[in-house]
């Protein structure tokens, strides 16, 4: 590995998920040590059991029905990226470990041939749907509600993403090599495979590392924290 | 802008921090879906009314004050120290908010704008910007209650007052009691006699236990943004049911002292209260379902809508008995679209009402208000709070509407059958 890919595909790795973990642990207990309102913030109607009041959380948490009336639109822009970023995801974790019951089924070219068409999928989706935002926010109505802050991750998530896209479309290389660098991070011996290192391929994906990385230091830092805190806030509609 | 007065603002956001307050301020992604929510954004297309823009004024001191990232990177979070261009718009943004709630329903987060107003509020009263309006109002009730020796025999004499117009409407004797210890009810009406007489005729005719306070439900210093002023204020009637001893204090027909007395006095008072509160729509729905007045379920012909008043529907859960009441006596009964926790707020919560510099906006947000009633057809709107009712009859004049619009219980007053409303007392 030269420097810049030892910064961004190695070490950069290990500071972005630390800073991650660390960071959202920290807001969670800021959030938690503060006292609760200690007046009934509920709308009505609001659910009667912990049960339904736990059915209605997630359902407003996950599928928000009621913005969908006021928003669709966006909402389905927004339902899109949110559910491409988790496939985008759970594909991302068959570096960390082969998914082997769906090998077993696909065979080893029916999964890559899977990898392929629902990663180049997700990736698209997010390309779109990101795009999409910073158009909304650029050209607008609400440019005057956006901040600094939500062009930044906007620029950050478009790096990830055209980064990401050209190493599925462009890059040439399979799952095997990418699980062998991972492996190597997983060791605490971050290094490339050959087949990586000699690759022009290792430039876009010490960009898309580098992207990643600074997402993941910035990500307890800003609003995307309503990733965990949307629970919260979600549960105060519903609560007693 | 004097150190002095960001250390009271910022001091005032301190004390007013809490964890919801906290995710609210840090979670919001400004989508800005809550535009379409908000009756005022609907009617103005003005950013400084757009609940998440609302909300961003008060987030960009928090930023400052409250957030290392903030605090390192100013320009990032656009976290901002107040100046008076900050507070100028703060004050129209937050004033202007009926506190009604609908953005907090349509928000993929939940996030509740009308709190976060209601703490801008008070940071507003930190810099001098409170609104003096609302402030005189308030302090006047305080006067009130301070003074009490000296408006006792007035306020006594009115009630007497109320009981000769009864006599000559209804031939009848029907007394306004109060100070009565040991009631079943402590009734807490508005000023004036149009929320007492309509009240006192149904109690009497259900032969129920009550008692008349003698302070009124308002809350100014709720509408102010001062919850000190708001617990002194409701202290009044609280206090007064204490020393009485009655079962339950049941608040007329009036949306934010019923949200006060209901959802907030116990954490105010941070103490149980001895007694029920409840909204006096849902014990005269009881009082027809158990028989104990009679109505004529035909006694209102014209058609009747109902509109849903956003402290006591989406932020009290009051949706039923209303309806129940209402069809129980108007067979033409038509809903408005949409409703319940849906429903557009008319544009006169807040306090709003009684801010003359917002009176243009105040009308322009009410054109939703005003599609939903013209859709209905209907030529009666039964509306169960006085300042929407007071801001509806200004849409009523300005859109020609032609409707009438009546407190729900002066309706049941229209349809209650003589001599048959105790049966067997008569």
């Amino acid at each position: 590995m030269d420097w810049f890919s030892y910064l961004t595909s190695g070490i950069g790795v290990y500071v972005g998920l630390a800073v991650f973990t660390g960071g959202m642990a920290w807001r969670v207990y800021d959030w938690a040590r503060t006292p609760k309102s200690p007046v009934r913030l509920a709308l009505y109607p609001k659910p009667e059991t912990p049960l339904a009041r736990l059915g209605k959380l997630l359902k407003d948490t996950l599928v928000a029905p009621q913005s969908w009336e006021t928003a669709g639109t966006l909402m389905a822009f927004a339902m899109a990226f949110h559910l491409a970023a988790l496939a985008a995801f759970v594909g991302h974790l068959r570096l960390v470990h082969e998914f082997t019951p769906l090998v077993n089924l696909l065979g080893i070219e029916g999964m890559n041939a899977f990898a392929g068409w629902s990663g180049g999928a997700a990736g698209i989706i997010m390309l779109v749907t990101v795009l999409y935002w910073i158009g909304r926010r650029t050209y607008g109505a609400y440019r005057n509600l956006s901040t600094p802050e939500d062009y930044l991750l906007l620029a950050l998530l478009l790096g990830i993403v055209v980064m990401g896209d050209h190493l599925r479309f462009v890059g040439g290389l399979h799952a095997a090599t990418y699980q062998a660098w991972f492996a190597s991070l997983m060791a605490f011996k971050p290094a490339f495979p050959t087949e990586l290192a000699s690759s022009t391929t290792r430039y876009a994906l010490d960009w898309h590392m580098l992207f990643v990385d600074a997402f993941l230091i910035y990500f307890p830092f800003s609003k995307l924290t309503h990733a965990i805190g949307a629970f919260a806030t979600n549960l105060v509609r519903s609560s007693e | 802008m004097e150190k002095q007065t960001i250390d009271s603002m910022v001091g005032v956001l301190d004390a007013r921090m809490n964890r919801q307050l906290k995710q609210y301020m840090d979670i919001c992604v400004r989508c800005a879906i809550c535009k379409d929510a908000c009756h005022q954004y609907a009617g103005t297309h003005d950013m400084r009314y757009l609940p998440a823009r609302r909300a961003e004024l008060l987030r960009e001191i928090y930023r400052r004050y409250f957030t290392k990232s903030g605090q390192f990177l100013p320009a990032l979070y656009e976290a901002r120290e107040p100046d008076e261009n900050l507070i100028d718009e703060l004050y129209e943004s937050t004033y202007a908010c009926t506190g009604c709630r609908r953005c907090m329903y349509y928000c993929p987060f939940s996030i509740d704008t009308g709190w976060i107003t209601a703490v801008s509020k008070g940071v507003l009263i930190a810099a001098g910007r409170g609104n003096e309006m609302l402030g005189q109002l308030a302090d006047a009730a305080l006067f009130k209650s301070d003074n009490m020796d000296m408006f006792r025999d007035i306020i006594v004499d009115g009630f007497k007052g109320i009981e000769t117009e009864l006599r000559e409407e209804t031939g009848r004797d029907i007394a306004i009691p109060v100070d009565v210890a040991g009631a079943d009810i402590l009734y807490v009406a508005l000023a004036g006699s149009h929320s007492i007489k309509p009240a006192a005729m149904i109690f009497d005719a259900a032969g129920a236990s009550w008692t008349l306070s003698m302070f009124e439900a308002a809350n100014y210093g709720f509408f102010f943004g001062d919850p000190a002023k708001a617990k002194l204020i409701a202290d009044r009637f609280m206090n007064e049911a204490k020393r009485l001893g009655v079962k339950e204090v049941v608040i007329t027909e009036c949306g934010h002292a019923y949200r006060v007395a209901e959802m907030f006095y116990e954490a105010w008072a941070k103490e149980k209260m001895p007694f029920k509160v409840r909204h006096i729509l849902e014990v005269i729905d009881e009082y027809i379902k158990d028989g104990r007045i009679t109505v004529d379920p035909k006694a209102i012909r014209e058609r009747v809508t109902y509109h849903d008043p956003c402290q006591i529907g989406r932020n009290g859960g009051i949706y039923e008995q209303p309806r129940d009441i209402v069809t129980a006596i108007a067979p033409d009964f038509v809903d408005m679209t949409p409703n319940r926790e849906k429903q557009w707020c008319c544009g006169g919560g807040g306090g709003i009402v009684a801010m003359e510099e917002f009176n243009v906006m105040r009308l322009k947000s009410g054109g939703k208000k005003v599609e939903q009633i013209k859709a209905t057809g209907a030529t009666v709107l039964a509306c169960p709070c006085e300042n929407c009712r007071l801001q509806i009859a200004e849409l009523n004049e300005v859109h020609d509407l032609r409707l009438r619009i009546v407190p729900v219980m002066e309706l049941v007053v229209e349809a209650m059958v003589p001599n048959g409303a105790r049966p067997g007392a008569q």
